[in-house]
């Protein structure tokens, strides 16, 4: 690095007209004022309100939503199913994710074929996805139970069954995102430095976790990011598989915000998961900005 | 058959919208879109289950001045009721739906029965056969049984069946718990004794359709759209189908069946009133019904085209179809249906598969009612 160099690009910086850059990210900050902030706001206002417009019920709760959720099994249930949910998948994601990724990696022939199917399942939408797993999951005619040699399991109506079933489509759903994120990371590594392990006599094992999994942390880290994110708010597997069924077991917080603002028309209520939700994820999101400034991959 | 109202109607022009395929996102649609009071249609379809819910929220035009009762005098009694809220008409049948029983008449005449009337004679019947039958994958009785509306609506069939019902006359869910205990006990017995195979807890309408037009099961629980295609050509199950009443539990009662449709409604907010009116009137004329029913799909709400001569031919069951849907009942005609059933599907469900005892979901339902009506009561 040039002495000269990056200190003269922050002098310039600092020669600017003050507010200046303010200016150039107002557009920015108004517009995810207006489409962010606002509603946030909002859906926090209304979660303090006892609110059915459909029966014109109006009127200011307090914490009365709160305390009905605090009081309420079902939602208690439907928090338990999201983390369980969220810890499950993002875990079995990145281990089958990495696992992926390196297999690939020895066969660059195949490679790309083998990355296009994965990235089909992406691809797909999630509806799609799920009405795929229906059939997949039919007990008397489906391919999985088949596959495990004719059993007749009941994997949607079962409760023990249901959110593993969910849990695996999700899974594989979102495990080639994670696996193209790796597999990018591992081609950038040099081979050289496989080559230094292998004269240095180090084994498989110690090659991955001297080598490569220190490489793949900071990447490991956006995708736990992005995935924990998703599945914290995941709606659509569950609500067309099961519609949150047998006995609640597959009901997140999302489809119990769902249920309550557009089932029950309980505008109040509905909102109040909605904040409970927001502010999971922000709780989430900030853990990992701190474990990526730690990286000094966030500012 | 829009084209054919402009032709009839010059200056009428029709813009047809396809609205989402599941009942929960038409609704979920129509609530938004409603709410935000610029509707941007006129005439809308709407489950039979909404309309009261519609009509109590002010979006829907009241019609009954612009029609006649001798007009509604042609449709199901069951549906004009669904169409009515506090004496007025808010909706004109349009699309007529019943519960009803199918069972395999080969297998049923192989061992000289007739269709049961009691659940008792319907579990000795299924032993019976599946004994004689020696087939390890046929089913005795299937139904639906996934948490959604459609368990709520069997569940109500179960209760019917009982001689009890869900809506009290003081507007409470399960004005009898016991009875209503009862009902589930003997549901989840049906699934414990294999009389209906486990898998009827993820079952809807068309998973359990399926399986019984493979000739996987002796009986089903369904609605009529399933008959036509029992009877197509290659149907494992052509010939061998039958349709009866749904059994009761005890001789002599009668077991009504969950009407079901749709309604066409107006919007409140429409600025051309009188035009959708006479849309709505058309698409539900004689003339329209009958080419829906001639295409198979839909059954009408007009009781006489289920005799006439042309459609019989082509769908024999119809007369039949006639007789069960005139016994059948409304779902409960109340402004928080909805809200009912999404509160009780989650607490059906617990407890056929076993997660609550039927005492402590109908006690859980009933309290978590309770605090959504609690402002409500008219």
């Amino acid at each position: 690095m040039s002495p000269g160099g990056p200190a003269a690009t922050v002098m310039r910086s600092e020669r600017r007209a003050p507010g200046q850059g303010l200016l150039l990210v107002a557009p920015a900050l108004l517009a995810l004022g207006a489409l962010t902030l606002y509603p946030t706001l909002w859906v926090g206002w209304l979660s303090l309100q006892r609110r059915i417009p459909i029966f014109g019920v109006e009127r200011f709760e307090g914490l009365g939503n709160y305390i009905f959720l605090a009081t309420d099994p079902r939602f208690w249930k439907a928090a338990q199913v999201t983390l369980v949910f969220t810890v499950a998948s993002v875990a079995l994601e990145l281990v089958g994710g990495v696992l992926v990724a390196l297999a690939l990696r020895g066969q660059r022939a195949g490679a790309r074929v083998g990355l296009s199917f994965l990235l089909l399942a992406w691809a797909l939408p999630s509806v799609v996805t799920a009405k795929l797993f229906e059939w997949l999951y039919n007990p008397a005619a489906g391919l999985v139970n088949f596959l495990l040699g004719g059993v007749a399991l009941n994997w949607l109506g079962d409760p023990r069954l249901a959110l593993p079933g969910l849990i695996l489509a999700d899974v594989w759903r979102t495990l080639p995102f994670v696996t193209v994120l790796c597999y990018a990371r591992l081609l950038a590594i040099p081979v050289e430095l496989y080559e230094a392990a292998q004269m240095d006599g180090a084994g498989a094992v110690a090659t991955f976790t001297r080598i490569t999994l220190p490489l793949l942390r900071r990447i490991l880290l956006i995708a736990v990011l992005f995935r924990t994110l998703d599945a914290l708010r995941s709606f659509d597997l569950m609500f067309v598989l099961t519609g949150g069924g047998p006995a609640g077991t597959t009901e997140t917080l999302t489809v119990y915000a769902y249920r309550s603002l557009f089932q029950a028309v309980q505008l109040g209520l509905g909102s109040a998961v909605g904040v409970v939700v927001f502010a999971l994820v922000m709780l989430v999101a900030w853990g990992y900005l701190r474990a990526l400034r730690h990286e000094g991959l966030a500012a | 058959m829009l084209a054919e109202f402009e032709a009839a109607h010059p200056g009428i022009r029709v813009k047809a919208e396809v609205l989402p395929w599941t009942s929960d996102e038409q609704r979920q649609f129509l609530v938004i879109n409603l709410e935000g009071g610029q509707p941007g249609f006129d005439v809308m379809m709407l489950d039979c289950i909404w309309v009261p819910e519609f009509a109590r929220a002010g979006w829907i035009l009241d019609l009954t001045p612009g029609i006649t009762p001798d007009e509604l005098a042609a449709h199901f009694p069951s549906a004009v009721e669904a169409g009515t809220y506090r004496g007025r008409t808010w909706a004109l049948p349009w699309i007529m739906n019943v519960g009803l029983l199918y069972y395999r008449s080969d297998l049923l005449g192989r061992y000289g029965f007739r269709p049961p009337a009691t659940y008792v004679e319907m579990l000795e019947q299924i032993r019976v056969i599946r004994a004689g039958e020696k087939n390890r994958k046929l089913e005795g009785y299937l139904w639906q049984g996934k948490q959604y509306e459609g368990l709520v609506v069997n569940v109500l069939e179960g209760l019917w069946a009982d001689g009890t019902t869900l809506v009290g006359e003081d507007g409470r869910i399960f004005p009898d718990p016991e009875r209503a205990e009862q009902v589930l006990r003997f549901m989840r017995m049906l699934i414990d004794t294999g009389a209906s195979p486990g898998w009827v807890t993820a079952g809807d309408e068309e998973v359990t359709r399926r399986a019984f037009g493979n000739g996987e099961a002796v009986f089903l629980r369904s609605w009529p759209y399933a008959v036509d295609m029992f009877e197509k050509p290659g149907s494992p199950v052509r010939g061998k189908v039958g349709l009866a009443p749904l059994p009761s539990h005890e001789a002599g009662r009668r077991a009504p069946g969950s009407t079901g449709g749709a309604h066409l409604a107006i919007t409140r907010q429409t600025l051309h009133p009188a035009e959708a009116l006479e849309l709505a009137r058309f698409l539900t004329s004689p003339r329209a019904q009958r080419a829906m029913t001639a295409s198979g799909a839909t059954k009408p709400t007009r009781m006489a085209l289920y005799h006439e001569p042309e459609l019989v031919r082509a769908s024999p069951n119809l007369p039949r179809i006639h007789d069960l849907t005139l016994a059948g009942r409304t779902r409960p005609v109340t402004p928080y249906y909805v809200m009912m059933s999404t509160t009780l599907q989650p607490e059906l469900s617990a407890a056929l598969v076993k997660v609550k005892t039927p005492a402590r979901s109908v006690a859980d339902a009933r309290r978590r009612l309770d605090f959504f009506l609690r402002d409500l009561q008219e």
